[in-house]
């Protein structure tokens, strides 16, 4: 049985910022603009954690929004 | 042949998920002897004449690890018909943990259990760091069987220190670990457990939320030498995060050849599709080769608060949050001005708020009187002569706000839904957390209200599924090769039970835990007896000195 | 899937949910760009924080909100 496709991700690298993430996973694209959807997807990591936004070795991050 | 103990005139039901069977069951030296119609003579005698004779129900996600220490029943839980635990979930074990790291980790401990300070420094001789230690010092008093994970997040503190909550680990850390990880495994522990979402003492992520994936595929690495389980505790509020976990523990599986397993899965009717899209997640990774156990609880969530703090219960009822957004002091003070109180009664409708407070229950455990521990908020209000609302208000005041209040049933709580689930063959039942949240709510219990609910009110699985799923398809997912099944030759973990009342009983406060700790339990309803080992644990409402547990290596 | 078409991430919709912990939640929907909508849980702390940014007295409130309201004031 073949995986159907599901929401893209990465996980960080170590000492990556969210900047070098957002350029990583949406190269091209101007990086403020870049860390502002990623920061749109991953309301897990930059609303919902203490401090938000700090990025950890074992996060799932979306780089693309909810496809359902 | 003397027995040691015959079980006489029961309902066998084995495990396997076939139908029951009349049949006597003889033990002898702690392992099941015969089975079938025995006349032999024993020692001990059990009539289980109307009562259902089945293997101990097998409890995969639980954080009696401190506990242990000094109850080697895992009270309440034995006396439910468990008679083996899995403690060390979520990242968190007492070991191995050097005696500098103790403060932290008891932390991480007590946001998980909500466990009195007490319990650490009073209740046990700490006398390890190991986890060869720990083994030992619950080892001398155990009369239920533990299966112990070992946390990720100790590991990780024991290789690192302080910078296991800062940084990715070096290469070389790495390999320490899976040194220790493999130490832990050689000492007994079955398998490794790590978390995405739990957080210490001062909110900070616990360790194993730093791990890059690497880590964690060297650790399983490690695990795969022995076959042992990998649990996980995944963005559970999420699903698009729980399948990314679940990715991730399949890679692992196939990779090194090991069962894994994350906990826990609710249904919800604000996301109702998030157990269906897991589960079809689940099936993709099965029919691939991946082991990947979705666990899932039986009871249903509860809703608790006090006006003591915010409660979101208020969200919808705008002068309410005005009120509770105060400060205490201006909270009681406003709470207290009777044109304030009229208005916040008043903006709950012209019922008086009989329709959303009037089933809120009273809990115990706080200073509200033992007397309304239990009733209803709606009893309560109208012996009082006053609305629900206003009741809820003037009860909070007279006992400085603290008074907790239960909505109960507000999530995970549709059976006809929850049934279907459970009964899936890739579900796995478990993720009780008993011997945690011991402050909030009752982890126990649970699998009485599996046959309650599930089985006799809805008829969603029948007798012999539901035992078999928590015991069979448990210890075979974790695999515990010489129980969860009833066989000569099999240990005698035996649970004897009433089909037609076992269930878990109303959730109380007791003041049981050192330092007169208060925790929230269910007692057990229609378990005869228990039997770990072949001696019997639990027998008419009452423990028996016995203490024939062991640590399932 | 909405056809509708936005700049970015919207709340659609809020209510309340039960936590694991026992504590009541709130459950937002949030439609992204794309179209798609997916639930947003957030704890009493956060949800709170965003019905304050918002201005928002009540659930009904927060509709229409733009997603940057779960941001402030967090830092």
């Amino acid at each position: 049985m073949s995986l159907s496709p599901q929401r893209r991700f990465v996980t960080p690298e170590p000492d990556e910022s969210i900047e070098q993430l957002a350029e990583r996973a949406l190269p091209g694209e101007p990086v403020a603009a870049a860390v502002d959807r990623i920061k749109s997807w991953n309301l897990h990591i930059f609303a919902m954690r203490r401090p938000p936004g700090l990025l950890l070795g074992g996060d799932v991050v979306f780089v693309e929004p909810p496809r359902r | 042949m003397m027995f040691d103990v015959l079980i006489r005139n029961g309902l066998v039901v084995d495990g396997s998920g076939e139908a029951g069977f009349a049949a006597d069951v003889a033990v002898k030296d702690g392992r099941i002897a015969q089975i079938g119609r025995i006349d032999g003579p024993a020692r001990q005698v059990i009539d289980a004449a109307g009562r259902v004779v089945a293997p101990g129900f097998i409890d995969p996600h639980t954080h009696f690890d401190v506990q242990l220490l000094w109850d080697g029943a895992a009270r309440p839980a034995l006396s439910h018909g468990v008679t083996s635990i899995v403690p060390g979930n979520c990242s968190l074990s007492l070991a191995p943990l050097r005696a500098a790291d103790r403060p932290a980790v008891v932390g991480m401990f007590q946001q998980i259990e909500e466990m009195p300070p007490e319990a650490f420094t009073t209740a046990f001789d700490w006398t390890w760091e190991d986890f060869a230690g720990y083994r030992a010092a619950i080892e001398r008093n155990l009369a239920i069987n533990v299966a112990p994970l070992v946390g990720h997040s100790v590991i990780r503190q024991w290789v690192m220190g302080e910078a296991a909550q800062a940084r990715a680990a070096t290469p070389g850390e790495i390999a320490a670990m899976q040194d220790l990880l493999r130490e832990c495994l050689q000492a007994g522990a079955v398998g490794l457990s790590t978390s995405f979402v739990d957080v210490d003492a001062r909110g900070r992520p616990v360790p194993s939320r730093f791990a890059q994936f690497a880590e964690l595929d060297a650790l399983a690495a490690v695990l795969g030498e022995f076959g042992r389980m990998l649990q996980i505790v995944p963005e559970f509020y999420d699903t698009d995060l729980t399948i990314a976990r679940i990715d991730q523990l399949a890679e692992l599986s196939l990779r090194h050849g090991v069962p894994t397993t994350f906990s826990p899965v609710f249904d919800s009717a604000s996301t109702p599709d998030n157990v269906p899209r897991t589960l079809a997640r689940v099936e993709e990774q099965f029919a691939r080769g991946a082991r990947v156990w979705p666990q899932m609880q039986t009871r249903p969530i509860d809703i608790s608060f006090s006006l003591l703090r915010p409660s979101l219960f208020f969200a919808r009822l705008p002068s309410w949050i005005r009120v509770l957004r105060k400060p205490l002091d201006e909270r009681i003070a406003a709470l207290s001005d009777a044109e304030t109180a009229d208005r916040l009664v008043a903006d709950v409708g012209p019922d008086g708020g009989a329709r959303m407070m009037g089933e809120l229950i009273v809990r115990g455990g706080d200073a509200a009187p033992t007397a309304l521990a239990g009733r209803t908020l709606g009893e309560i209000a109208a012996e009082r002569g006053e609305s629900p609302a206003r009741a809820l208000i003037t009860l909070s005041l007279e006992h400085g706000l603290d008074v907790a209040f239960l909505a109960a049933n507000r999530g995970h709580d549709d059976t006809g839904r929850i049934g279907a689930m459970l009964a899936h063959p890739l579900v796995h039942i478990g993720a009780s957390d008993g011997g945690a949240h011991l402050a909030s709510f009752a982890t126990y219990g649970d699998t009485g209200y599996l046959f309650s609910e599930f089985v006799r009110k809805a008829g969603a699985l029948s007798l012999e599924q539901a035992v078999r799923k928590i015991t069979a398809d448990t210890a075979d997912i974790w695999g515990f090769k010489d129980r969860g099944r009833l066989a000569p030759g099999l240990a005698a973990d035996i649970v004897v039970f009433d089909p037609e009342t076992i269930a878990r009983g109303e959730e109380r406060a007791v003041f049981d835990m050192p330092g007169d700790g208060m925790r929230y339990v269910r007692d057990a309803i229609g378990v005869d007896t228990v039997l770990v080992n072949g001696a019997v644990a639990y027998a008419g409402g009452a423990y028996t000195d016995a203490r024939a547990g062991a640590v399932l290596a | 899937m909405n056809a509708q078409v936005q700049a970015e991430a919207v709340i659609v919709g809020a209510e309340i949910g039960a936590g694991h912990d026992g504590a009541a939640e709130l459950v937002l929907t949030l439609r992204y760009e794309n179209g798609a909508t997916a639930p947003v849980v957030l704890d009493a702390e956060t949800g709170f924080s965003l019905m304050r940014n918002c201005g928002a007295e009540s659930l009904a409130d927060l509709a229409g909100q733009s997603w940057r309201n779960l941001l402030e004031g967090l830092e």
